[in-house]
């Protein structure tokens, strides 16, 4: 079937079977490679993309549902050549190891920006949890996150995982615990 | 697969159209989550997809006398969002909260949820604590209402007809001094499909303080999202107290057994569901915080 698509702001017409996800027109039909398929089934976010200002995952999402609606991939971020501040931060930062979730992390950051410029770094957790990325432990991510939306990037509240371990052992009435490191 | 047809009704008379077409090989395409995968399964015939995601007149939540009504295209992100899913019914703005990631919220819809009728579908638990009805929709025009749990018959089964597009559900809001919540067990803390659910609805009395219309709601126990009417009589009349939650709990791990007895998870489950019971309660905030006694 034909479809008419808007994707980063120009209207496509591409020629699709009717079950075609949205994933496979961009990278297929259109070219639009940077957005990634990881697990296919909306686990991982690799495949996000915005569409009508929402994050979406484009591997579990039919082309046709997207008619009508505006399509933002990660090219479209850098449409004039030159990076987004998100990008740049992402750079900055080095929030990007081997960079296959890149792109998803970067639309899920984009749609949160859209929508509260001003995030906590609990928002940015939130907005950030489905996109699986197996290299950078997120810290950088969240980091750089915070630093596109123009906040200082401070040292984050967020309890090491010795010290959640820790809290999970206390008992009332007596001494905290301690983790014995074996020395080290 | 090549053969299937789409059609996206915008309007109530194009989908009344649509669905007048619909075979058993028609599906319904709400958010799409979990049918785009289904649909592309080797081996499954579809002959037509009605994309009801171009219906904006079934995405909404309103208050009309004492019930809250929730369009079925809802989106779990916007009953999440919502200002009278909060103040009327708490357990399903939990629940909604915590299905799948931003991404899945953003496009998946309740109507979805419960015509998928996956076992653990959250939003399916949290609208049976609920008493929710349902409102369909066919390609004669007819609109008919049933209770939900008589719509949920077992995992993947409903009792909807071929052509019968779930269009509204129902169900009586929730008042001062009513309370609810939703808890939820999966593999991990965000993006998790459940493997233990449960919500919560009571009304306490503060002055007597006691508790009545007590409703359970327990999802990934049995093969669809159920109310344990033995439980909710247990707790009935009660005081809000650390026996009660106890009970709650017991009851939970008791359906637990029930549900998959000699099951390999059955060990891990119904200690899980002790904790989960007792989360559940203690969202209440009905009595200071309770913490189950491991034996």
């Amino acid at each position: 079937m034909e479809l008419l698509l808007t994707v980063n702001g120009t209207v496509w017409e591409v020629s699709a079977r009717p079950t075609a996800r949205l994933i496979d027109v961009l990278r297929d039909q259109m070219g639009l490679s940077g957005t990634k398929e990881g697990c296919g089934e909306g686990e991982c976010g690799a495949c996000t993309v915005i569409v009508d200002g929402k994050a979406v995952n484009s591997c579990v999402m039919l082309a046709v549902q997207a008619l009508g609606k505006e399509v933002l991939t990660v090219e479209g971020l850098a449409a004039s050549g030159e990076l987004d501040t998100l990008q740049q931060k992402f750079v900055e930062q080095g929030a990007v190891q081997c960079g296959f979730c890149t792109p998803g992390m970067l639309m899920s950051a984009k749609a949160l920006l859209m929508a509260n410029p001003l995030p906590s770094d609990q928002d940015i957790r939130t907005a950030l949890a489905g996109n699986l990325c197996r290299c950078t432990g997120y810290k950088n991510i969240v980091a750089a996150v915070r630093a596109a939306s123009g906040q200082e990037t401070v040292a984050m509240e967020v309890p090491s995982e010795k010290e959640e371990l820790l809290a999970d052992l206390a008992v009332p009435g007596l001494a905290p615990a301690k983790l014995d490191e074996g020395g080290e | 697969m090549s053969t299937t047809d789409v059609v996206a009704p915008a309007t109530t008379d194009e989908l009344v159209a649509a669905l007048a077409r619909a075979t058993p090989m028609t599906r319904l395409l709400a958010g799409g989550t979990d049918l785009v995968n289904d649909i592309r399964r080797p081996g499954r015939q579809t002959d037509l997809l009605i994309d009801l995601s171009h219906m904006p007149a079934l995405s909404y939540v309103r208050h009309d006398g004492d019930m809250l009504r929730v369009g079925a295209m809802t989106t779990f992100t916007e009953l999440q969002a919502d200002p009278l899913v909060h103040e009327h019914a708490f357990c399903l703005e939990r629940a909604a909260s915590q299905v799948g990631s931003a991404q899945i919220r953003n496009v998946a819809t309740i109507g979805g949820n419960v015509a998928n009728a996956s076992p653990c579908a959250d939003g399916a638990t949290a609208l049976v604590a609920l008493s929710a009805e349902v409102t369909t929709l066919d390609g004669s025009g007819h609109r008919a209402t049933r209770p939900l749990r008589d719509v949920l018959l077992g995992s993947g089964r409903t009792a909807l007809t071929d052509g019968e597009a779930i269009v509204e559900f129902a169900f009586a809001a929730l008042g001062n001094e009513h309370r609810s919540a939703f808890a939820k067990i999966g593999w991990r803390t965000a993006v998790s499909v459940a493997r233990l659910s449960m919500a919560l609805v009571v009304r306490f009395d503060p002055v007597a303080e006691v508790l009545s219309e007590v409703r359970v709601g327990l999802g990934a126990v049995g093969e669809t999202a159920f109310r344990d009417a033995v439980l909710e009589g247990l707790l009935e009349g009660r005081p809000a107290d650390e026996e009660s939650a106890r009970i709650l709990a017991e009851g939970c791990a008791d359906a637990v057994r029930r549900s998959i007895p000699g099951r390999y998870s059955l060990p891990y489950k119904e200690r899980a569901a002790v904790g989960l019971a007792y989360d559940a309660w203690n969202a209440l905030r009905i009595c200071p915080p309770c913490e189950p006694a491991w034996g």
